[in-house]
């Protein structure tokens, strides 16, 4: 550190870093890494050439290495004082918990997207460029710690994720994926960004500890401003819809499933853990004080969540469709966090979201292995006697659909035992109760799925040769290539299920690996 | 100037509802999205007045980031709604529906 500061201050003086403190640049060191990673792989695209190429994917697998290397290194030192930029960002456990998650996802969907780009053929360096400039999002939002860096967070967070979305540009259905998610993406933004300009007017702060030590002062004297309350709700319902919270959640279904699979894989996943981390800091946290006013509300649409996203998801056809449905149910679970507020609410929603980034990247990447060319292999009927064709993958995705269900043994297990129970310490039956009744509900379509993998016969195997024919007219010779890998996914892949479904048992049997990690861990706050 | 106040948080709340109300009914992605753009510009111009009205640069600093976001996004969103129209449909988001079951 101190070869660091001296190196910047005799920097030239046209150095533009030279006027920043080196605290401040060690503090966000992850992002700077991915931020450069950004700039690295978008020049390296014009470098190597397109097809068939690994560079960059190994590219964008060593600046997440690097990003994650440097949080780990943070958490192990643990500042004091792990708030920098005169108060805007803190590195402090929870971001860096979030981080990890947030990058080790990222990482598992760099490893499984060349085989599937090259399937669907669309090989484009700008999307690694574009993955990285959304994880630089979730990584600002996870220690933002003031309202202007949140926003641009969550912009930095959505504006690539829209694009990627409609990454398949001659494909209808991601355009109107990406369309969808734009529009509503757009409207929440609206809806954060009046919520926000109301809290700072009624409070003269754009920092979260500094609107915090505001309401603190007027929640003592039990003043309720009609104004901040209206900022507050229309920050909850910008963030709900962020976090695919019902009744805020109708752009998931139809752009979970017409987005590619990788990126409807790194979506549900990281843009969830990071929107939650912001969610559970700016109300667990900043909003503490008011939790009288807002705790019923937040309660109230974590169990329409729960309700809506079991129910529907029972009539679903398609498992894409169907796992979007169930992020709404799981959305539904972690809000309980963000409903209980204290710190043992707080940890086990990030445990709940650790465990959901193994268990639902899992299940995601069965469908990027098994898409095809041209589309993704997702129909209930595609999927029929998987268990005879792909025992390994069949076997897995039980192990996956098991564990959002919730079943002993499985990580998911423990993730909903420690949500409901620190509701229950928290006064909050209803919560719990809800949850387990909805849990019950959703093992009658996570069961189906399993049921129809094990029951029934492989899908004609004719109809998969005049597929790949088609495409051999088509298509230039990349179309024979393509024949190979639509068995097994290729060995990464393949490693990267078998890690998150032995992530998801070992986690299951031995809880406290993760939840060792979580004790202690409170929003660093002032 | 202080009486002017009341006045600009009306004005910019009474925009931010044309522009939610046109998201909700109108069709065209385009109108949609300019509709968008009234509901971030009505939080500009409230960020602007708790600006001077509490006499701190927070708002001002945050209306200006509002705006490049809002640039940005508009990039994105044109050039999908681009593509759409490249692809040949028509621009209408009751059509853009080929996923609903």
């Amino acid at each position: 550190m101190a070869e660091f500061s001296a190196f910047l201050s005799s920097a030239p003086p046209w150095f533009p870093l030279r006027f920043v403190p080196a605290r401040d640049l060690l503090g966000v060191l992850p992002i700077l890494i991915v931020g450069a990673g950004v700039v690295l792989v978008l020049l390296a695209d014009l470098a190597v050439p397109r097809r068939g190429n690994r560079v960059l994917p190994a590219l964008t697998g060593i600046v997440l290495l690097g990003a994650l290397g440097t949080a780990v290194g943070q958490w192990v030192v643990n500042a004091a004082h792990p708030i920098v930029f005169n108060g805007a960002y803190a590195n402090d456990r929870f971001a860096l918990f979030a981080d990890f998650v947030v990058l080790l996802t990222t990482l598992a969907v760099v490893v499984l997207s060349p085989g599937y780009l090259r399937r669907r053929g669309m090989e484009e360096g700008e999307y690694y460029m574009l993955l990285l400039a959304s994880v630089a999002g979730m990584l600002v939002l996870d220690g933002a710690l003031n309202l202007i860096v949140v926003f641009l967070g969550i912009e930095l967070l959505s504006i690539p994720l829209y694009v990627l979305a409609g990454f398949a540009r001659d494909d209808p259905l991601p355009q109107e994926a990406a369309m969808k998610y734009l529009l509503l993406g757009g409207f929440a933004s609206g809806f954060l960004v009046y919520g926000m300009a109301l809290i700072y007017g009624e409070t003269g702060h754009t920092g979260l500890v500094a609107i915090h030590n505001v309401l603190t002062q007027t929640a003592l004297r039990q003043q309720f401003d009609p104004l901040l309350l209206a900022g507050i709700a229309l920050l909850a319902v910008g963030l709900a819809f962020k976090v695919s919270a019902a009744p805020f959640h109708w752009w998931t279904p139809d752009v979970y499933q017409g987005s590619p699979a990788v990126v409807t894989t790194f979506m549900s996943v990281a843009t969830k853990v990071a929107a939650f981390a912001v969610f559970l800091r700016l109300f667990s946290a900043t909003l503490a004080p008011y939790r009288s006013e807002w705790q019923v509300p937040i309660a109230v649409v974590a169990i329409i969540s729960m309700v809506f996203g079991n129910v529907v998801a029972v009539a679903q056809t398609s498992v894409k469709r169907l796992l979007a449905y169930s992020g709404i149910a799981q959305a539904g679970y972690i809000m309980i966090g963000v409903a209980v507020g204290r710190p043992d609410g707080t940890q086990a929603a990030l445990y709940y979201l650790a465990a959901y980034a193994f268990m639902n990247t899992g299940a995601f990447a069965v469908i990027t292995i098994l898409s095809r060319r041209g589309e993704d292999c997702d129909r209930f009927s595609q999927l029929s006697g998987l268990a005879r064709r792909q025992p390994l993958l069949a076997g897995l995705m039980s192990v996956f659909m098991l564990s959002l269900a919730g079943f002993p043994l499985t990580v998911g297990f423990f993730g909903k035992f420690f949500l409901f129970s620190a509701a229950i310490h928290d006064g909050q039956l209803p919560l719990a109760i809800w949850g387990i009744l909805t849990s019950a509900v959703s093992l009658i379509y996570y069961l189906r799925v399993i049921l129809i993998m094990f029951s029934g016969v492989p899908e004609v195997e004719h109809e998969e040769d005049e597929t790949l024919h088609l495409a051999g007219v088509t298509m230039d010779g990349s179309a024979v290539a393509a024949r190979a890998p639509a068995a097994t996914g290729g060995m990464p892949a393949t490693a990267v299920i078998l890690l998150a479904g032995v992530g998801t048992l070992v986690l299951g049997i031995f809880p406290a690996l993760i939840y060792t990690l979580l004790q202690g861990i409170s929003v660093v706050h002032g | 100037m202080t009486g002017l106040f009341p006045g600009f948080l009306i004005l910019s709340a009474g925009l931010f509802s044309v522009g939610a109300v046109g998201v909700l009914v109108r069709r065209n992605p385009l109108v949609v999205f300019m509709s968008i753009e009234l509901m971030l510009n009505a939080a500009n111009l409230a960020l602007i007045t708790f600006a001077r009205y509490t006499q701190t640069m927070a708002g001002q600093v945050f209306a200006l980031f509002v705006i490049a976001v809002a640039a940005s996004e508009v990039v994105v969103g044109l050039a999908l709604i681009t593509g759409v129209y490249r692809s040949g449909r028509r621009l209408d988001l009751d059509e853009l529906s080929e996923m609903s079951e």
